[in-house]
């Protein structure tokens, strides 16, 4: 696999020879995108970071990853974190930072221990003068988002901040700060040492109902029926999610998976998770669990996301008990698309994704619960039921 | 100022380009409802009621700023919409809309066009019953605005965020009663609160029922800066001196006497100016600081304990004169002290926690703010505008400039730097204004010489300034503090305005009034006079000392 190509420290050796105006050159020729899920250049954000006028810059590798569905940050800081460190050391040579933070997720707390002596290693033995510190999350989804994780960082509550001014270009304690994907990061040093490396290569999280959920390493526009072929499902397949974001769609063998095809709406896909989903659930089960995640991650700071969201789950909810009208669908795509159109972050603005897809393509789903209560599915206990 | 074409509304406007969407809006006379939105804070963009269309996306408009060549709708159906059922999420059950309360989030509401909404209540906190400051989280919308005024404005942070998502409420620090907690009681989250969900504790009914109790003497006593702000809530401009107007409507709610708490002033003054003159003689410590304001106290005995030796000991103005009134004027009207139940009307909300203090010996009973007075005339059915102007009862009733400009930041030491230049320098001080100190800026600072020393005073108003101002306090000798932006007729218990201009107002209003008084020190008072010679002896004797000053104690803020 191309993410798991070791770079021992030869990356920062060949950065430092060349000097920075020269890697911010060749990562823009070799096309390097943020993996995190905006897909932003990185030369450019490195760029923007590094003329930013200040006295101090920071880098923040983001390994808040915690989106449904997607678990190949945690893949890479266990196979190659060596590289992803050494991807930090590159950064902060470029743009001039003396001190880097990992970010990382709550949930991934066992890692900790085996980074810290990685970073340890990797810094003594590339003999900069710079500073790697691991910050733990406290398990809130959003800190993933970048101004809320650059708060959580400085010891505040994690909240979105309404931007501008950029993170590039005023970040942590004001200063300007890149904040790359774990993934991002590795790759930055991969595509700066190999002269093959490929940026159509990446890490797709797959799982659902399978026999074989794993990362998988994937070029760009590879065929739903090639990713099907791989993960071996248990049963005939119904739907398939990217992640929460892309909402639920029937599987299609035919589709080629590029941003363009998965993007519903204005989500962003740079994470490229797949969940299957097989026929013995029902997809308004699906939407109640994604629509449980969004209410339960839901930061609270602005009205759709925080008020929608509930609202959202209570009428799922409602339509499983079989206790709801069809006026209850409108109004339920009528909140979706509101909390789309009208939240503060990108948490907030694919919050509703998941309903408008699964009544656009689902609806039987939603009248076979709405006639009879929550039908004779499989895996139901009847009586839990009542 | 970067000028660019912008279509507003279809209308081809230039504009400058580094005014927000709103400000821009606002002045071409386009109401756009606003809800977390406050002039002198950062936008936050919560409340996402401020929506407008900026090419064929929504966005706020309290944070967002034009580009060139952008096309903003205000009013296309799907503004609406979304505004409205914002608002809908934001209230599932509608506030009740009074006249009395005027409340910020009724106008909304009849701006976005709700008339009913489809989602249950699902919230169900208790409600925080506290001496000064009630709070009421199931009426919450989640503004955010009283978080960020007492963080950013005030700089106590006694309130914030807790829980996340549908869960989200306004809390203190560890879900503790805001009672239990670093809060100084200063009201500003009330007066920015647009749903009412937080308040003044109510002492309306405490009053009614003394007043209906005949075997009581009931003494009320009006604060400074009352006078120019009671008006506001019976349709006046604001800055509306109403003072005889004042007085007439607390007789005519059976108040026996009608006292001045400029009166308090001016004994604050008389005491505080010759303390400071005692500690020129001794050399310090420098500087002193005021004790008028009794959120400043708390912010001081929270924050900064270590300021005691600094701090005046002279009480606040109506705790002096509640003081009197049942000493001196009980025994001159020949009252048993008991029987006394005195009431101060006051800009504050502080003042409420004030009067439980177990040091000062309840000489004031209840403390009712600006709004409540408000309330109570309009229960007593009593018709405001059309009253004829009266006189303060005569016992304790004189007043002074010195003492109206109490109630405007930098009016307490232009006030005692009045008395106590005629106190040392013992001639007739030539140009009596301290324009220096006065105004709304921040930290305001000036000199004078006494005695032959230059004495440096400073006044700061609103609590981040006051923390700011005691960062280089060592320069200073005399040192004035309101914990309210304006001073008192700031106050979180004063009129709830929506005009930033109002205070200015308010303002002009005090040293208007200060201008039209025949004495304009405290020591010319000749009731403060006749309190000397016939009861206390002197400023500072063991009397004075008894009954008009007090001791500080530390607190812990968790």
């Amino acid at each position: 696999m191309q993410i798991l190509r070791e770079t021992r420290l030869e990356a920062l050796e060949k950065a430092q020879k060349l000097g920075a105006d020269a890697v911010l050159e060749l990562l823009e020729k070799r096309g390097l995108e943020g993996r995190g899920g905006a897909a932003f250049s990185t030369a450019r954000k490195w760029k923007t970071c590094k003329s930013a006028p200040a006295d101090e810059r920071f880098v923040v590798c983001n390994a808040d990853e915690g989106e449904p569905g997607t678990f190949k940050d945690k893949f890479v800081m266990k196979h190659n974190a060596e590289t992803m460190i050494e991807g930090m050391l590159i950064c902060a040579y470029v743009i001039g930072a003396k001190r880097c933070y990992i970010y990382l997720r709550g949930e991934y707390e066992y890692l900790r221990k085996r980074l810290l002596e990685q970073i340890d290693d990797v810094v003594k033995r590339s003999g900069v003068d710079v500073t790697i510190e691991i910050v733990r999350g406290a398990g809130a989804y959003v800190c993933g988002e970048r101004t809320a994780l650059v708060q959580s960082i400085m010891g505040y509550r994690g909240n979105p901040q309404y931007s501008p001014p950029n993170i590039t270009t005023c970040g942590l304690w004001g200063k300007p700060t890149v904040v790359n994907n774990v993934e991002t990061l590795t790759c930055a040093a991969q595509a700066i040492l190999f002269d093959d490396w490929d940026p159509k290569i990446r890490l797709f999280s797959i799982s659902g109902n399978v026999t074989k959920p794993d990362v998988y390493e994937l070029p760009l526009g590879v065929k739903m029926s090639s990713i099907i072929d791989i993960a071996k499902p248990k049963n005939k397949l119904k739907a398939m999610s990217f992640g929460c974001f892309g909402g639920i769609m029937p599987v299609d063998p035919e589709m080629a998976v590029t941003p363009d095809t998965i993007c519903v709406e204005k989500c962003q896909h740079g994470a490229y998770s797949v969940i299957l989903i097989d026929e013995t659930n029902n997809v308004v089960d699906i939407a109640i669990s994604i629509a449980s995640f969004y209410a339960y991650e839901s930061c609270g700071k602005c009205t759709p996301c925080r008020e929608g969201t509930i609202r959202i789950l209570d009428l799922l909810k409602k339509v499983k008990r079989g206790e709801a009208v069809p006026k209850d669908l409108d109004t339920l795509r009528e909140l979706a698309a509101h909390v789309n159109d009208t939240s503060l972050c990108g948490l907030g603005q694919s919050a509703g994704n998941h309903v408008l897809t699964s009544l656009l393509h689902f609806r039987k789903d939603y009248e076979a619960y709405m006639k009879g209560g929550a039908g004779e599915r499989a895996g139901e206990n009847p009586q839990k039921r009542q | 100022m970067i000028l660019m074409k912008i279509k507003l509304n279809g209308e081809e406007i230039e504009v400058d380009g580094r005014k927000l969407l709103l400000t821009i809006c606002e002045e071409r006379k386009i109401v756009i409802p606003t809800l977390c939105y406050h002039a002198s804070l950062f936008p936050e963009a919560r409340c996402r009621i401020c929506l407008v269309e900026m090419d064929g996306k929504l966005v706020t408009s309290c944070s967002t700023k034009p580009k060139e060549g952008c096309s903003i709708v205000t009013n296309s159906e799907r503004v609406l919409k979304a505004r409205r059922l914002n608002m809908e999420l934001m209230t599932p059950k509608p506030p009740s809309c009074s006249k009395t309360d005027d409340l910020e989030v009724c106008d909304i509401y009849s701006q976005v066009g709700l008339n009913n909404t489809r989602f249950p209540e699902l919230r169900n906190y208790k409600p925080e019953l506290g001496a000064a400051v009630v709070r009421d989280n199931n009426k919450c919308v989640n503004c955010g605005r009283c978080v960020r005024v007492c963080a950013d404005i005030q700089a106590v942070h006694a309130i914030d965020f807790s829980s996340r998502g549908h869960y989200e409420h306004v809390a203190a620090y560890s879900e503790k009663h805001l009672e239990n907690v670093a809060c100084i009681r200063c009201g500003q989250c009330i007066l920015n609160c647009p749903v009412g969900a937080i308040s003044e504790r109510s002492h309306i009914e405490e009053v009614v029922a003394a007043l209906g109790n005949k075997k009581k003497h009931v003494v009320v006593q009006t604060a400074p800066s009352v006078r120019v702000a009671l008006g506001e809530l019976f349709g006046m401009p604001a800055g509306s001196i109403v003072t005889g107007k004042m007085v007439a409507a607390l007789r005519r709610c059976g108040f026996a006497k009608v006292f001045d708490v400029d009166l308090g002033a001016d004994m604050t003054i008389m005491e505080e100016a010759s303390e400071l003159l005692r500690r020129m003689e001794k050399g310090g410590p420098f500087p002193m600081i005021t004790t008028c304001c009794p959120g400043w106290i708390l912010m001081m005995e929270f924050f900064y304990p270590h300021l005691f030796q600094h701090m005046s000991t002279c009480e606040s103005p109506h705790e002096m004169l509640g003081a009197l009134t049942k000493t001196y004027y009980a025994k001159k009207a020949g009252i048993d002290p008991e029987e006394i139940v005195v009431v101060s009307i006051m800009p504050c909300t502080a003042k409420k926690f004030e009067s439980t203090r177990p040091e000062l010996h309840s000489k004031v009973d209840y403390v009712l703010t600006t709004r409540e007075l408000g309330k109570l005339i309009k229960m007593k059915g009593i018709d405001f505008a059309s009253l004829p102007d009266e006189e303060f009862d005569p016992a304790l009733g004189a007043s002074t400039g010195a003492a109206v400009i109490f109630g405007a930041s930098g009016g307490v030491m232009e006030a005692a730097l009045r008395t106590a230049y005629e106190f040392s320098e013992k001639k007739p001080l030539g140009k009596i204004d301290f324009e220096e100190i006065r105004g709304m800026q921040g930290i305001k600072e000036g000199k004078v010489t006494l005695q032959g020393k230059e004495i440096r005073y400073a006044c700061a108003h609103g609590g981040a300034n006051a923390r700011k101002l005691l960062e280089n306090m060592n320069q200073y000798h005399f040192i004035e503090m309101m914990a309210c932006p304006g001073g008192c007729i700031g106050g979180g218990g004063q009129p709830i305005y929506r005009d930033p201009d109002t205070l200015r107002k308010r303002m002009e209003a005090t040293y208007a009034a200060d201008r039209g008084m025949k004495l304009r020190k405290s020591h010319e008072n000749p009731i403060v006079q006749q309190i000397y010679k016939e009861y206390l002896g002197k400023p500072g004797s063991e009397l004075a000392e008894k009954l008009l000053h007090t001791h500080y104690t530390k607190r812990e803020r968790f």
